[in-house]
């Protein structure tokens, strides 16, 4: 589909910051509340895919209070921290590009509307991954993908319709990366085309993709078109590299385009994803172990009694768990 | 989409234990079976609101035990970001948690290319007329210019996937269907030759046959034409033998069947041919065949000089490269002399010409949306099936007196009775007829 335009991305999928805090504290506060009412958050997907909720647990109540829920801000981090993993497994398994990208994109939409607490991260990034090579046609079998990081094929079957129903079905997602060639092509038509210039471009478009990459783990992808992410990651990497006058060649392209959008917004756009990929932080392992241990206690209350037990008994193990956690999904 | 949304609330995830029904299926009035395919089941269901017709396709789990079905994927992707006149739409995706199978909801239409085609052949022995013919083809056309302007190709098209509204504010609008195989083809990751064989034969692209890698969205105007000379002539142009097993074999005789009609082809015409795999490997001497010369204007029985068959010719060009595009053959003369094509294909524009009644299509009334056959099939659902399937036909006292057995309920003497009555009436009017009465009665009293 190349026409962005009529896509269900541009229409149901660029959103404002506000609906973005709006549908993440709706999630995070159900997540919460089910942790009040029964004692634990996970939903159990079953083999056919639909979704049941915990029974309540017999603990007093004084001992749940004990558990304490993800905030918001927690959740960011874990999903920013499984995003980087699906770049991580992606690259692993040697996938095109635009593999990761679409499964990113998923990842995103899917946690828009619930929260870690309620699906593990962990599983759904491998449902994304899963999702992505069946949709960009680059099949691959859910035991393939499973045996290669060593995790569990079903739960990713499990996972798949929940995954796909909370997409609303919005397959076709377009990332920046194809963006990335079309300006870069243009470009090439911007500066008359001499050798030297020509391999300065190809070192641009090599040095975007990196930039978009990053800004891939923002939460840009989910308020600005994939055009304006392009260009925000050339005009940085121009920065660097110097290799065209951009505000010229912007100057260029807003006279151009067919939406009446003028060069002052679009620069402001911009602007709001440099700002948006400047204040990407990737969490630390330190970071990630702290987390990684409230979720477990939210998920199942039970398996965190026995981990603190195990905890004392040798303080390598629960190390070893979380580097496990961390290196698992990029074997193979 | 439907069921997409606000399933984080829990609404939707709740639903569907093994034994329960989907709460959607509730919004719906099963009418029946209406079709079935490698993929699953197609339904004709009612909306209980709005009484509209809808034809719901049921994909089973893939077989494989690898989750979805792709092709359901690739259909429901496609669509829901497609919107055109002449390309059927997607009204809903429902899924069913009990055997994790998907439902796809489509805007009903009561016929198809194949249908209308087989009813001018086996029933009234004479052509389409001439405005019909060409208000089809215009509005394919049209649908297909959109779908390639979008960068998809169909790489399925037949007449059987071509539909045609029946009445209601789109009668007679064509709807162009079955996305299964579809692909986009702006950018694709792997040679799109990789996931076997497309096009039902018969239809397929000379450059498919030989085995061509990067085919382009000039196989779909080859079927086109394909189905433009068979609205002419009410049979197929390439009726080749289909070489099955071994995968995507060596189509001999549908190589012949075309050669036959447009000659040979030789690389100066289609200067790309010598690199196409099944061209160079020579191996069933294809190159030094003799065929006579091309003579396709005696077989759909046009003038050589004629518009139609100038456009039919280039549709049918051996050249992928040269081949018309949707856009080129939609500005073709043929469109723009009398008669003009219109928006209800079906209509009869000269006076005094009679108003064809296509019949509807047959819907088996014994299966239900989870796809199992009823083991006691309730009689007045048959009778009505029946009767709202050809009540056109039925004798006026026929049609009552059956209203009044079915009614009855399910008696099973009345109902025996009652169906041999049937087939007894039935026998005098239309074969067909009598068939869809034979599976009846043998479903019924196999289960009595």
């Amino acid at each position: 589909m190349a026409d962005f335009r009529t896509s269900t991305h541009r229409s149901k999928w660029i959103l404002t910051p506000r609906d973005l805090l709006e549908k993440r504290e709706a999630a995070n506060w159900r997540a919460r509340k089910m942790l009040e009412d029964l004692g634990l958050t996970r939903l159990d997907v079953d083999i056919d895919g639909s979704i049941s909720y915990p029974e309540p647990l017999q603990d007093s109540k004084a001992e749940r209070h004990s558990i304490k829920a993800l905030n918001c801000e927690e959740e960011q981090l874990l999903r920013v921290f499984y995003e980087q993993k699906i770049q991580e497994v992606c690259g692993a398994f040697k996938f095109p590009h635009k593999i990761q990208g679409t499964a990113i994109i998923y990842f995103k939409r899917f946690y828009l509307q619930w929260s870690v607490m309620e699906h593990h991260p962990k599983h759904i990034m491998l449902t994304c991954v899963y999702a992505s090579c069946k949709v960009e046609e680059n099949h691959v079998s859910a035991e393939e993908l499973g045996k290669g990081i060593q995790q569990d094929h079903q739960m990713i079957l499990n996972n798949e319709m929940v995954v796909l129903q909370s997409l609303g079905f919005d397959l076709i997602v377009y990332a920046p990366y194809r963006s990335i060639e079309g300006f870069i092509d243009d470009m090439e038509g911007f500066t008359e085309a001499r050798d030297s210039v020509q391999t300065k471009l190809k070192e641009l478009q090599v040095a975007a993709k990196f930039e978009v990459d990053r800004a891939m783990l923002t939460d840009a992808p989910l308020l600005f078109p994939p055009g304006q992410l392009a260009l925000a990651a050339l005009r940085r990497s121009n920065e660097i590299l110097k290799v065209i006058n951009f505000e010229r060649y912007l100057e260029r392209i807003t006279s151009a385009e067919r939406n009446s959008q003028n060069a002052s917004q679009l620069v402001e756009s911009l602007n709001a994803i440099d700002l948006l990929v400047d204040k990407l932080s990737i969490p630390t392992a330190k970071d990630m172990r702290h987390i990684d241990r409230k979720l477990r206690s939210c998920l199942d209350p039970s398996s965190q009694e026995e981990s603190k037990k195990r905890e004392k008994k040798s303080k390598h193990k629960s190390k070893r768990a979380l580097s496990e956690m961390q290196e698992d999904h990029i074997e193979g | 989409m439907g069921d997409g949304r606000g399933i984080a609330g829990g609404t939707g995830g709740a639903a569907g234990g093994v034994s329960n029904r989907p709460v959607w299926m509730q919004q719906y009035d099963l009418m029946g079976k209406i079709g079935e395919g490698t993929y699953g089941l197609v339904f004709l269901a009612k909306t209980k609101k709005q009484k509209s017709c809808i034809a719901i396709k049921k994909f089973k789990q893939s077989k494989d035990g690898d989750g979805v079905s792709p092709t359901a994927i690739r259909e429901i992707m496609l669509l829901r970001e497609l919107s055109h006149d002449n390309v059927v739409k997607l009204v809903n995706v429902h899924i069913n948690h009990a055997d994790m199978s998907l439902y796809l909801a489509f805007d009903y239409a009561e016929h198809d290319l194949y249908e209308i085609i087989r009813h001018h052949r086996e029933k009234l022995n004479h052509s389409i007329n001439q405005y019909t013919v060409k208000s089809l083809l215009w509005q394919l056309l049209n649908g297909l210019n959109y779908l390639h302007s979008n960068w998809v190709i169909h790489r399925d098209l037949k007449p059987s996937n071509i539909l045609v509204m029946g009445d209601g504010d789109e009668q007679g609008v064509v709807k162009i269907g079955d996305f299964g195989l579809a692909r986009i083809y702006q950018a694709p990751l792997k040679p799109l030759s990789d996931n076997g064989v497309v096009v039902t034969i018969w239809y397929r692209a000379p450059e498919l046959l030989l085995r061509g890698k990067h085919y382009t969205s000039a196989v779909d105007i080859w079927a086109v034409g394909c189905i433009f000379a068979e609205l002419l002539t009410l049979k197929p142009l390439f009726q080749g033998v289909e070489v099955k097993g071994t995968s995507n074999p060596f189509q001999f005789d549908q190589l012949d069947k075309i050669f036959k009609v447009l000659g040979h082809p030789t690389p100066d015409k289609w200067p790309t041919l010598v690199h196409l795999p099944h061209w160079q490997n020579d191996q069933q001497h294809i190159q030094g065949l003799k065929y006579d010369n091309p003579c396709l204007h005696n077989y759909v029985h046009l003038p050589p000089k004629s518009p139609a068959y100038d456009l039919l010719s280039k549709m049918l060009e051996y050249d992928p490269r040269k081949r018309l595009t949707a856009a080129q053959a939609l500005e073709h003369e043929y469109f723009r002399i009398d008669p003009l094509p219109g928006r209800n294909a079906l209509v009869t524009t000269q006076p005094g010409e009679k108003i064809i009644n296509y019949p509807a299509r047959p819907v088996d009334t014994s299966t239900d949306f989870e796809g199992t056959t009823s083991i006691h099939p309730q009689p007045e659902m048959l009778f009505l099936g029946v009767l709202q399937h050809h009540q056109l036909c039925l004798p006026e006292q026929v049609h009552v007196q059956f209203l009044w057995l079915g009614c009855r309920g399910c008696h099973k003497q009345t109902c025996q009775l009652s169906i041999l009555l049937l087939k007894l009436v039935l026998e005098d009017l239309i074969q067909e007829l009598c068939l869809f009465n034979v599976v009846l009665q043998h479903k019924h009293i196999n289960s009595s």
